[in-house]
């Protein structure tokens, strides 16, 4: 019978051995695919029993944090101390709807999860928490004085350090606040996410740099500097005062806003805002180059910018406008087909601010290890050189003329400091009543600028657009950001540079 | 007094060590669950470290006195599993905890009172019939109207009054008796095989008639309680014991034949059991539909791989997604906690058990020792297997406890007995190789003295003939 014993030992020690040779299979072997099924929650709840780091802006507000929660169904809480203000930026972080924004993509980090953490908790492992913490170039003063500004209408505001590409503020109206969609439970956060998703405005978007909008006359800043660099035109160069003007391939005349006769010199033409000399120039120019001086400033591809999906502005391609001389003439004025991502614009006036070279925009200064050394560090960089800096030198002198005379005047600042800037009113054409899209881009102080702005309301629906309708809605908000970011400067170590 | 040879005094020490490690390896868990989840250290560590230190050793006691040569790994394994088993449970319910506390303390007594009552193996062998009616009657227990209750789909459990139990946990052990006492008697009998029907030998039918009778029990349980993973467990070790005892291969293979047979036909006749095989042949569709049947296997499996190779540490996974994580899939909530290194440890201990109870088989010198053992080890090996098995989706899952370490007291209390059982067989067999002296059992030496007595009275009476034959003066 012990032959039999024997016999039966081996059979049961088989029988284990497949035990174990299954659970290598589902432990090891399938354990990647088997965590990443969407039906398995086990790492979100494994997170969210964890600690996790903070998002601290430039002048250390905490607009994203963890605490304790001690009758709740997890350890930690994700709180946003300043509710609606910085959600574009940080994002939402959900039990049942994952995360976005910067709580997507620096997850890591405020986990302890990077490699260096990890290495950092091992030899320090009875030291508790590893969370890291991401540090932004937004300023909590400027966000919130652009999101006062704004007030009630739709719209965004970017505030760039032109040297460097580090974005001070970027701000949408209507938002959302973080804090209905991560404090409460995965069902209520449901409706609250679908309510949002409903909302035509699109608040979950950051419209700053995820959407694009017509931008009128700011976007004579393109053209010009195109006609500038090609020898189109120049300051010498003047034209007669029309009321309209037929391109070419048409019979449909083009007009300067509301009718009016408008035209004199480069300067001239430029501040009052006319829209028949930069048809003109667009048309001189032809498809080819004025496609070309475009791209040069990167519309056509994605923004550059350390947040999730960004947009591409768009102008058109040079095959189309062949076809099409009368879409050219109106796109060089900022009408038909163009669409301006309002970061893009902000971009633009800090690329003349920066003597013709454009910054890669970022909002991540920094990530903190949790005690405090510095995981990684943004280095500003360049993206694109798309003019001259004589150009940008005399782009400069017509947008001071746009402040000191034209359709910009709102932008003159307090203390007597000169800003550069440019208006724009995109007219839009729909079933309704006539909207308008009101922009300002521009930059302080023209001789040695350290911030540029865009504003952009959209859609209002104005009693009468004019060239001046930009300016006078979108250029009091402008004013207002840079007479604060100026006055709150300290002369040894500007606020602008990230800590 | 002769004292004990230094083999079995061996084993006592070891068994200490084993039992001291045990404790504290369990000690340890509970303090790294506790911190795991709460994050401090448990207010009653010193209470529990002490009461777990005591009931260890209390049982351990109990060998040395009552089982002086038997086999010093059984107990501290059966004890590691167990403490496993109860930190995993506390882990997942407080309440549960401490009705596990109480029950692990009733079966450490059901430990040592079946080592007291039964001083030899051998005389169980007596009661084979009482054996298979016992079982019968447990077995059938759950069918009565009015006491069985159902969960689960499974009608296995029986309801008096307040108390609940599971009768096929004790049905198990008794079945395992009947099967070692009727062929340790008829083995050859069977072996010889003298019928003959064509050119097929078989054992003469009124021998053949108890083992068809065992069959036909196995065959009742999978379609009237519905419990696949007992009837499963209780042909196996019918089959394997009749293997053993007439030493012929044939049976092996005439009881899987007949097994499955059965399984095709209820497979193709009952719904229940296709729902379990299509559940496990793919859970993952019938995640949510269906009643959601596929939903427990697929959190398991979350769970293991959630575990990964190290696991995420006691107190730091989910484990409660799973329901009913504390029965029958608790394996899968160790294997998320402990990893696929603390799974694997719970199969070593398994093995490890299983090979102490079949080295006590082969060590046995008398038959019904062997088959006892034998049947006793195949009933632990093969439910740890059959439930493990369901959990990962190695078999279709059937609801059977882990043994040891599943929330229960049926369970937890038939297991202990058990392993006194196999404790008793190898104490016996110790005995018998001289290991460690034959000494009277407690009840010899009772009725000893009581035999001592009467004969002492009768020569006080005056009447020498009546004394005892067998007391020497």
């Amino acid at each position: 019978m012990n032959k039999q014993i024997r016999r039966l030992a081996l059979g049961l020690l088989v029988c284990y051995v497949i035990l174990f040779v299954q659970l290598n299979i589902i432990q090891v072997g399938r354990e990647q695919a088997l965590m990443a099924d969407v039906r398995n929650n086990r790492l979100t709840t494994r997170d969210f029993n964890r600690p996790r780091g903070p998002i601290v802006t430039a002048d250390g507000t905490i607009i994203a944090q963890s605490v304790p929660s001690p009758g709740g169904a997890y350890k930690y809480q994700r709180v946003y101390p300043t509710n609606d203000l910085f959600a574009n930026v940080t994002g939402y972080y959900t039990f049942g709807y994952g995360s976005t924004q910067l709580e997507k993509t620096q997850d890591a980090v405020l986990m302890g999860d990077t490699d260096a953490q990890k290495l950092k908790a091992i030899s320090g492992l009875f030291r508790g928490e590893n969370t890291g913490s991401v540090v932004l170039t937004l300023r909590h003063d400027v966000q919130q004085l652009a999101a006062q500004q704004i007030g009630d209408r739709e719209g965004s505001a970017v505030v760039l350090d032109p040297k460097t590409g580090a974005v001070l503020a970027m701000v949408n109206n209507p938002r959302f606040n973080p804090n209905d969609i991560a404090g409460v439970p995965t069902k209520k956060a449901g409706e609250v996410l679908t309510l949002l998703n409903l909302n035509p405005s699109k608040p979950l978007l950051d419209r700053t740099y995820q959407e694009r909008y017509m931008p009128g006359s700011a976007f004579k800043v393109i053209t010009t500097a195109t006609a500038l660099s090609e020898g189109v035109t120049s300051l010498e160069r003047s034209w007669p005062s029309e009321k309209a003007w037929t391109p070419p391939q048409t019979t449909k005349p083009v007009g300067n806003y509301g009718g009016s006769s408008c035209g004199g010199t480069m300067a001239e033409v430029f501040y009052r805002s006319c829209n028949i000399p930069f048809a003109q120039m667009a048309i001189e120019l032809g498809p080819g180059r004025m496609v070309n001086g475009t791209k040069a400033w990167g519309i056509g591809e994605k923004v550059p910018i350390d947040l999730p999906a960004p947009a591409a502005s768009y102008f058109g391609d040079a095959a189309n406008f062949t076809q099409n001389l009368p879409l050219l003439a109106i796109g060089g004025f900022g009408q038909g087909d163009d669409t301006m991502v309002p970061m893009q614009m902000a971009m633009v006036a800090a690329t003349v601010a920066n003597g013709g070279v454009m910054m890669k925009p970022y909002v991540i200064a920094a990530s903190l290890a949790h005690d405090g050394s510095v995981l990684t560090q943004t280095t500003p960089e360049a993206w694109k050189t798309p003019i001259s800096a004589e150009v940008a030198t005399t782009l400069t002198t017509l947008m001071i003329g746009v402040v000191n005379q034209g359709t910009g005047r709102q932008m003159q600042l307090a203390n007597g400091v000169q800003a550069a800037a440019k208006t724009g009113t995109a007219q839009l054409f729909s079933d309704g009543p006539e909207k308008s899209n009101a922009w300002i881009i521009g930059f302080a102080p023209a001789d040695s600028p350290r911030y540029a702005v865009a504003v952009m309301l959209k859609g209002g629906v104005n009693d009468e657009i004019s060239a001046g309708t930009g300016g006078k809605l979108a250029g009091p908000i402008a004013k207002v950001l840079l007479d604060h970011l100026l006055a709150t400067e300290t002369p040894a170590a500007p606020p602008a540079s990230a800590p | 007094m002769p004292t004990a040879s230094p083999v079995a005094a061996a084993r006592r020490s070891t068994e200490l060590g084993l039992v001291v490690m045990a404790a504290v390896i369990t000690a340890a868990a509970y303090t790294l669950a506790s911190m795991g989840k709460n994050a401090q250290i448990p207010q009653r560590i010193v209470v529990f470290l002490v009461a777990l230190l005591a009931i260890l050793v209390l049982a351990h006691l109990a060998n040395r006195v009552l089982a002086k040569g038997s086999d010093g790994t059984l107990l501290p394994i059966a004890a590691l599993l167990n403490g496993v088993g109860y930190v995993m449970i506390a882990r997942l319910s407080d309440r549960l905890a401490g009705l596990q506390t109480t029950w692990t303390f009733v079966a450490v007594a059901a430990y040592v009172g079946t080592l007291l009552v039964v001083q030899r193996a051998s005389d169980l062998a007596r009661y084979k019939w009482s054996f298979l009616l016992i079982g019968a009657f447990l077995l059938l227990l759950p069918l009565v109207p009015g006491i069985g209750a159902s969960t689960g789909g499974a009608k296995i459990w029986v309801s008096i009054g307040p108390i609940s139990f599971q009768p096929g946990e004790f049905a198990k052990i008794a079945l395992a008796l009947f099967f070692a006492g009727y062929l340790a008697e008829k083995r050859e009998l069977i072996a010889a095989s003298t019928w003959r029907i064509g050119p097929i030998r078989l054992p003469e039918p009124k021998y053949l008639l108890p083992i068809l009778l065992a069959w036909g029990f196995a065959v009742v349980v999978m379609v009237a309680e519905k419990d696949l993973g007992s009837s499963l467990m209780f042909f196996t070790l019918f089959v394997v014991v009749m293997w053993i005892a007439t030493e012929r291969g044939s049976y092996l293979i005439l009881g899987l034949l007949m097994f499955s047979g059965a399984a095709y036909v209820a497979w193709r006749i009952f719904d229940h059991v296709q729902l379990r095989v299509n559940v496990w042949l793919d859970p993952w569709t019938r995640y949510q539909a269906n009643g959601g049947k596929g939903y427990q296997p697929v959190q398991a499996w979350f769970a293991l791989a959630n575990g990964g190779t190290s696991g995420t540490g006691l107190g730091l996974g989910s484990p409660n997604k799973i329901p009913a994580a504390q029965n029958d899939f608790i394996f899968a909530a160790i294997g998320e906690e402990l990893g696929l290194i603390g799974a694997t440890a719970v199969l070593i201990g398994f093995i490890l058990i299983i090979g102490a109870g079949l080295r006590v088989a082969i060590r046995a010198e008398r038959t019904f020792d062997k088959l006892l053992a034998v049947g006793l080890t195949t009933i632990l090996g093969v439910q740890a297997f059959i439930i493990i098995a369901g959990v990962i989706r190695v078999l279709p899952l059937t609801g059977v406890t882990l043994p040891f370490i599943s929330y229960g007291g049926s369970s937890l209390v038939a297991n202990y007995v058990l392993l006194a059982l196999l404790i008793r067989i190898s104490d016996g067999t110790a005995r018998r190789l001289g290991e460690t002296p034959d000494e009277l059992t407690l009840g010899e030496r009772w009725r000893a003295w009581r035999l001592r007595r009467a004969d002492k009275r009768a020569i006080r009476r005056g009447d020498p003939t009546t004394a005892s034959p067998l007391v020497g003066r």
